[in-house]
């Protein structure tokens, strides 16, 4: 390393220590500073992780995505540096690894369009897509530029291979044409038809090659299916990693896996095939995705099996995703929910658990969330009118843009009183938040980015955590 | 007598791109509310439109793909759709699709003809026009506030009117002040995405043109708007009182 990258890289542990000794956050500013100094850091840290990189990206699930599987790389033993809280720019991957002298593995969470910066200058050996949806158009822009920018990072860095969700048309198209750049692509997805989902396609129904609209044999959720164009072969490529015998309650999810086999499986842990039971106490369909991404990733990475299931096992990373309270009583349930897909699946979710409950739709439009919130109109609100309308689900809508969510809901048939806190959501309930016998009924709080760390800090003070 | 519209929604499988849905979802509810049959018609990418016996027909916004899919297929029509407008037709455009009413609007490098529904035509500027947007408007007796994104930088000709002047954003050039067009009954506007909802003045506006279209008088109900006027209101102060941050 040289004397400006040391510098850089000691500005940038100075900075960390006087963020730590002053209880803010350093997830971020270590390495704006360190950058700062050297925009070429990233790549000389990069060279002291000794065994490889894997860069997860895609719009939902990668935070999740990202800690379970620097988890089970932990468990199986090795040094890992990875960010964590899912600062995923440059800034946050670079803070990452400011500490330590070297690390067996990196494991770093991308931001779609950081992905053209960070690959060059990590040159992981796999690079993670888990989805594309619609989000933050105000700042990403159009899918078509984010799918661009992805083509662009692979290209940018050709020994990385993608490991990408084959279920998924809009993942699929960057696949392609990253495959015809010369990247090695392999696939997972689900191998057994899904029951129907209620939610709508919101995006992606037409061919990435000739703009036909997709035909589906089934689909999981929003445009992830087995689809194939009418017209053309654009079609859902053959799966190396696949779940089976998939089980998705209000418990959480469990699935089989089954690998390549024999010349298909290099360098993975058990020389691959399986199969493996994966079982995990949260998610939805969507996690099912997440966790045999993850799975994957980690088989290519040489861990094995056993040492996943138990990072599992003692998930809790306390990050809002799916976070149990209980506070006054009351079970609260705290999720994020940022574009009109993952709210869709959170609202999937919630209509799961059919005892009568009370819901908390948080919305705000700082920088980090994407100023634009058109989106809300996006999300299938309607599915909620009639357990509403049945006395089953009471409504109140928080965040900076709670005016907005209050009208989205009055036209979904939902009358929705607002307020700005937790407790003030349970308050506004008044006698809607508690059940014939009197007792709390549960709530589910629903929140945007920024809102969700509000949220959180609210209930780690007055609540419990479960 | 019971009353009864038709909304043409057109092609909203390719231009759906920020919630334009909410604008359906609005007309459609506000109709229901006062005992308004609303019969409405998802013109899918196979299908012919036809707007003989229409009252409304909504454009919403797309990417550049599937913006210019939409033109083809609506030039091959564009005659029909002009006897509609010229008859009176209420036709309200947003983002892409208010670009798509003028004579041309530019994609990449490339000029591209447009339905010439009115006197406009719109070029690219740079930098993208981004943010949230009021504008002061006749149609609406509160301030029509949105929020816009769009690269084009549209031009009216010398007798079409502006749906409004910007009282915070950028509108149709970022220059000139005026933001989207007024003609008749066609309503274009850069305002993208769930337009209606909080700004019940344009949604009565464009329902009372149909009804007055098809039955001779509008009549319309008064509702209980409290929510999205404070709704209104709340983002309005915003953008006034210089609260809105970058």
């Amino acid at each position: 390393m040289g004397i400006r990258a040391a510098v850089a890289q000691t500005a940038g542990r100075a900075t960390t220590r006087l963020l730590k000794l002053a209880g803010r956050p350093a997830s971020q500013l270590p390495g704006r500073v360190a950058l700062a100094l050297d925009p070429s850091l990233l790549s000389e840290l990069a060279k002291r992780v000794r065994l490889g990189s894997i860069v997860v990206c895609g719009t939902n699930g990668k935070t999740t995505t990202t800690n379970v599987l620097a988890r089970a790389v932990q468990r199986a033993g090795h040094s890992v540096w990875c960010n964590w809280r899912g600062a995923n720019m440059m800034a946050g991957a670079t803070s990452a690894m400011l500490f330590g002298k070297e690390a067996d593995w990196a494991v770093i969470e991308a931001d779609e369009l950081s992905c053209v910066h960070l690959l060059p200058a990590l040159e992981p050996r796999w690079l993670v897509l888990l989805n594309l949806f619609r989000d933050q158009l105000d700042r990403a822009g159009e899918i078509d530029r984010v799918q661009d920018s992805l083509v662009e990072a692979l290209s940018l860095s050709p020994e990385t291979g993608l490991l990408v969700c084959g279920d998924d048309p809009l993942s699929v198209g960057v696949a392609r044409r990253a495959a015809e750049a010369g990247t090695k692509v392999v696939a997972f997805g689900i191998d057994e038809a899904m029951p129907e989902p209620p939610d709508r396609v919101p995006e992606a129904r037409f061919c990435q090659v000739c703009g036909a609209e997709l035909g589906y044999e089934w689909r999981a959720y929003a445009q992830l299916g087995a689809f194939a164009c009418p017209e053309c072969d654009f079609a859902r490529p053959a799966l190396a990693w696949r779940a089976r015998a998939i089980d998705v309650t209000r418990e959480g999810v469990a699935f089989d896996v089954l690998g390549p086999s024999g010349g298909d499986a290099p360098g993975t842990a058990e020389g691959a095939a399986g199969p493996w039971r994966i079982e995990a106490t949260f998610g939805g369909t969507y996690m099912v995705y997440n966790l045999l991404g993850a799975f994957a990733a980690s088989q290519l990475a040489g861990v094995p099996a056993e040492a996943f299931q138990r990072a599992l096992d003692g998930y809790d990373p306390k990050n809002g995703r799916l976070q149990h309270y209980l506070l006054n009583g009351r079970e609260v349930v705290l999720n994020l929910a940022k574009n009109p897909t993952g709210f869709n699946q959170n609202i999937s979710l919630m209509l799961t658990d059919e005892r009568p409950k009370a819901a908390f739709f948080v919305i705000n439009d700082d920088y980090n969330d994407g100023r634009d919130i058109s989106w809300i109109w996006d999300v299938d609100f309607e599915r909620l009118a009639g357990v509403a309308a049945e006395g089953k689900l009471a409504v109140v809508a928080g965040g900076h843009r709670r005016n907005d969510v209050q009208v989205r809901m009055k036209y979904a048939g939902i009358h929705a009183p607002l307020a700005s806190t937790v407790a003030g959501a349970i308050e506004a309930l008044g006698e809607a938040g508690y059940g014939a016998n009197g007792a709390p009924l549960p709530l589910y709080a629903l929140c945007n980015y920024s809102s969700l760390w509000i949220a959180k800090a609210e209930l780690d003070r007055d609540g419990e955590a479960l | 007598m019971s009353r009864s519209l038709a909304i043409c929604h057109l092609f909203p499988e390719l231009l759906n791109l920020y919630g334009d849905g909410g604008n359906i979802l609005t007309l459609a509810k506000r109709l229901e509310w006062r005992g308004i049959e609303a019969r409405i018609r998802e013109v899918r990418v196979g299908d012919v439109p036809s707007f003989s016996d229409a009252d409304i027909v909504f454009i919403g916004g797309g990417s550049d793909r599937e913006q210019r899919i939409v033109c083809e297929k609506l030039l091959a029509q564009k005659a029909e759709l002009k006897a509609y407008t010229e008859d009176g037709g209420a036709l309200l455009a947003v983002c892409g699709g208010y670009q798509l009413l003028g004579h041309s609007y530019v994609m990449g490098e490339e000029t591209l003809e447009g339905l010439s529904l009115v006197d406009l035509y719109t070029d690219r500027g740079s930098p993208r026009l981004i943010g949230n947007i009021a504008i002061e408007s006749d149609v609406s007796p509160q301030p029509i506030v949105g929020y816009e994104n769009h690269g084009g930088r549209t031009h009216l000709g010398p007798g079409v009117t502006p749906l409004g002047r910007v009282a915070f954003g950028h509108g149709n050039d970022g220059e000139s002040g005026s933001e989207g067009c007024l003609e008749k009954s066609i309503v274009g506007t850069y305002i993208h995405g769930p337009l209606l909802p909080k700004n019940p003045g344009v949604a009565d506006w464009v329902i009372a043109r149909a009804l007055e279209r098809r039955y001779g008088s509008a009549d319309l109900e008064p509702l209980d708007d409290e929510e999205e006027l404070a709704a209104n209101e709340v983002m309005y102060h915003r953008l006034m009182s210089h609260q809105e941050k970058d």
